[in-house]
């Protein structure tokens, strides 16, 4: 999961308090590459395919998303983008809502994939029909090596064989059920936190979104400092931080979990590259794709402001300014003054170190002629400063 | 606004309560869910509600009194062998459950690790909005005003968080309950443990899902303390990115300011009595700077994404005073901002300023404490 955030954090556009992206220069959130990297070692580990999702104004993130498949980080091979004008304003709760709908919806696109195959076989189609639509599917990034491949290198893939006679059906279906399940077991990743709203709870409430819409409780784990993840076995073991001790936790696909800033991706071993490249994908989608509320199946009072139980008020100062004293500057009593009468006017009493800029000027320089008033400097701050406040503060 | 519309009162009820959730580590609650009571104190009398202390683990014993010396009025609490150690779903299911039962009106967690994770879980399964990173909680009415009227929101608690799009923003639950904060550290100061204070202390008991226990915990081990005391020092000195050059532009060594501001530290700790610290901007943290290394730590920073502290002195030497800085520490009682520029942004909330370098300032200040 990535978020486009304000470039600049001193030129932010807001109207009423929700941020609006249409209108301003949006960068991905820095923290999401280490969420990239993390996802990128993942896939390096055990194959599949790393899929970049997204929400916001879509001319605008769209962009942002196409040069990921350029960007160092080199695994993304699908970019998806939830825009529609109903999910703009939205607080973590709808933002969750929203992405865990479209995380199940590329869910169901690559499980759907890998059943219509199965049932075509099933069915009895003849190898040559299976294998047609099979490199469709393939083409469209929706099978992996291990099921049809024109990757030079690799094996052929099992409907391949088949429609050559050189494998059984029962060899297709185990093939297809195991990537399936294997389907099933993806991991989501997602920075600490971003860095306009800065609230981290974007991780844990998709989790928990995500648990309602599969129908069954998806664990996640926070501050992520370093994990494993394995998807033959199905379990992800994750070291994080929690007060003073660290854990290390093992969970079961799927899982979300957010990444720690200091997380630093392993070299994968020579080992895994087999079977990473054989549960790969044919690569890069470049079209970044687009899904508004309904595409999604979204409910329309859950997202974007409307679903939103927070709402931000109107943006207020914090406090008044201090009475501020300037080494040099700032004109001071030197001593107690009592109240005393100028020009028909009375002023005071005066303490020690009080701020005499206010007074007229007239009487400011008598006072200072007096030597009653005078500048400011750095002895009287330390004085004032560690004479008072921190006396005071021992007894 | 037409004088014909009329103001359309609202009030969420059924809800009761400022419930706090604890976190406690050996045996004690941590200091900042001790300040978090106090700010749920604040905003109950406000509203004439009690504090509830939420504790959830395993062999609690004596422990589920303590939030009452801290200032609660009453806890609820869950002990279980299978909630020995923190983990995210049998922790949400026990705390949405007490939630949806027992409908408390505002439910506060500590910004940490643990409320950054059960908070936003509870806030999602209970239908609810969480505000993260709140510095402050105040009780005010919320007004919207809709085509259709102008609809006020009574007593709701106005979430105060740092945001750098309007300075300081006010977040608002209007119409859900309960309102969800996670409360900073720094930002409330505790009550006195008080051992006579007396509350009701009451045992649920949980009700768990198959599911719940998916995940393992392998493994628990401490990760040394940082000896950087940064909350609980009264005078902290910071340095920022100034210590590159001096007034007159001239590169110096950043070493040689740390260990100037080392000297200040150390002398008014000595005169004084108080605890001293060493605090830093992110800017020089991010620099990464040879000569600063293993002194100027990550554990230094002081702002949004580093620590909140409202130290009695807090002296800015060479600081900007970025709003990111600004939120770490103007809850100071007395700030010095030392800076060259007189336009740094650092001035606008300093009682005391300094214009010039520091690298003057420090042996002058060292001399002048010396000789106080
Ligand atoms: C999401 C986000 C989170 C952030 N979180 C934090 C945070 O937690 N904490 C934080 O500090 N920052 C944070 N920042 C960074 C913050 O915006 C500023 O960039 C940073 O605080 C600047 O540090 P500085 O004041 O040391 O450096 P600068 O802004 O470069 O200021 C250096 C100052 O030193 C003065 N100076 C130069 N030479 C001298 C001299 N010889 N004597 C005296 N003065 C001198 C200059 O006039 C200048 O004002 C965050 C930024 C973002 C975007």
């Amino acid at each position: 999961m990535t978020k486009a955030v304000p470039a600049r954090t001193t030129r932010v556009v807001t109207v009423g308090g929700v941020l609006r992206r249409e209108e301003m220069d949006l960068v991905i959130n820095p923290l999401d590459f280490k969420a990239l990297q993390a996802a990128d070692y993942a896939k390096r580990y055990n194959g599949g395919k790393l899929i970049a999702v997204s929400m916001g104004p879509d001319f605008k993130v769209k962009p942002l998303l196409s040069e990921l498949y350029s960007h160092p980080i080199e695994g993304v091979d699908e970019a998806i983008v939830l825009s529609d004008r109903r999910m703009a304003g939205a607080d973590t709760w709808a933002t969750a809502y929203t992405l865990s709908l479209g995380v199940k919806k590329a869910l169901d696109l690559n499980r759907g994939a890998v059943e219509e195959v199965l049932e075509l076989v099933e069915s009895g189609a003849s190898g040559e029909k299976v294998l047609e639509r099979a490199r469709e599917l393939y083409h469209a990034n929706l099978l992996p090596n291990l099921v049809y491949t024109e990757k030079p290198g690799l094996p052929e893939g099992v409907v391949q064989r088949y429609a050559k006679g050189r494998a059984t059906v029962e060899e297709v279906r185990e093939a297809l059920l195991k990537v399936r399940t294997e389907l099933e077991r993806f991991l989501i990743v997602a920075g600490l936190k971003t860095s306009d709203g800065e609230t981290g709870s974007t991780g844990p409430q998709t989790a928990e979104a995500l648990s309602d819409a599969l129908g069954r409780k998806i664990p996640d784990i926070t501050h992520v400092v370093d994990f494993e993840v394995d998807a033959e076995s199905g379990t992800l073991v994750a070291v994080r931080k929690t007060g003073s001790y660290l854990q290390r936790l093992r969970s079961p696909l799927p899982c979300v979990i957010t990444i720690m800033p200091d997380y630093r991706a392993g070299v994968t071993p020579v080992l895994r590259r087999k079977r990473a490249a054989l549960y790969s994908y044919r690569g890069k989608v470049r079209e970044v794709r687009v899904w508004n509320a309904d595409d999604i199946g979204a409910d329309p009072s859950k997202i974007g402001l409307a679903g939103s139980p927070t709402i931000v008020g109107p943006g207020i100062d914090i406090g008044g300014p201090p009475v501020q004293k300037f080494v040099g500057r700032t004109r001071v009593f030197t001593q107690r003054v009592e109240a005393f009468e100028f020009n028909g006017k009375t002023y005071g009493p005066f303490e020690r170190f009080a701020k005499a800029d206010d007074l007229p000027e007239e009487l400011v320089r008598e006072l200072e002629a007096k030597g009653l008033v005078k500048r400011f400097d750095l002895r009287d701050l330390l004085e004032e400063v560690f004479g008072g406040v921190l006396v005071a503060a021992k007894h | 606004m037409s004088s014909s519309q009329q103001s359309i009162e609202v009030r969420i009820e059924g809800y009761r309560d400022v419930w706090v959730y604890c976190e406690h580590e050996d045996g004690k609650l941590t200091r900042p869910t001790t300040e978090v009571i106090a700010g749920a104190r604040k905003v109950a009398d406000k509203v004439g509600m009690d504090v509830v202390g939420v504790l959830i683990g395993y062999n609690l014993g004596d422990l589920v009194r303590e939030p009452i010396y801290y200032g609660a009025d009453k806890v609820i609490y869950c002990d279980d062998p299978r909630l020995k150690d923190y983990q995210v779903l049998p922790y949400t299911t026990v705390l949405s459950d007490m939630v949806m039962q027992l409908k408390p009106w505002a439910l506060l967690f500590v910004t940490s690790e643990i409320g950054k994770d059960l908070g936003p879980r509870v806030a999602y399964r209970t239908r609810t909005g969480l505000a993260a990173d709140v510095i402050d909680l105040v009780v005010e009415d919320f007004v919207m005003n809709l085509p259709t009227g102008r609809y006020v929101y009574k007593d709701c608690i106005a979430q105060v968080r740092p945001d750098f799009a309007t300075r300081i923003a006010k977040i608002f639950t209007p119409k859900h309950r309960p309102q969800i904060s996670s409360v900073r550290p720094g930002n409330f100061t505790p009550l006195p443990r008080d051992e006579s204070r007396r509350g009701e202390i009451v045992r649920w008991e949980p009700r768990f899902d198959e599911d719940d226990f998916q995940v393992e915990v392998l493994e628990t081990v401490r990760v040394p303390k940082s000896e950087v005391k940064l909350e609980e020092a009264k005078v902290v000195i910071s340095l920022g990115l100034g210590v590159l050059r001096d007034a007159s532009g001239r590169p110096r060594n950043p070493r040689e300011a740390y260990e100037l501001a080392k000297q200040l530290a150390d002398l008014i700790r000595e005169k004084f009595g108080v605890e001293t610290e060493i605090g830093a901007s992110r800017a020089l943290i991010y620099a990464e700077l040879k000569e600063l290394e293993g002194l100027i730590t990550k554990d230094r920073q002081v702002g949004q994404t580093g620590k909140t502290i409202a130290p009695d002195v807090y002296i800015a030497l060479g600081i900007s005073g970025a709003l990111q800085h600004r939120v770490g520490m103007q809850r100071s009682k007395k700030i010095i901002a030392v800076n060259v520029d007189p336009n740094a942004p650092i001035f606008q909330i300093a009682h005391y300023g300094y214009v010039g370098d520091l690298y003057e300032f420090l042996p002058k200040a060292i001399e002048i404490l010396r000789s106080m």
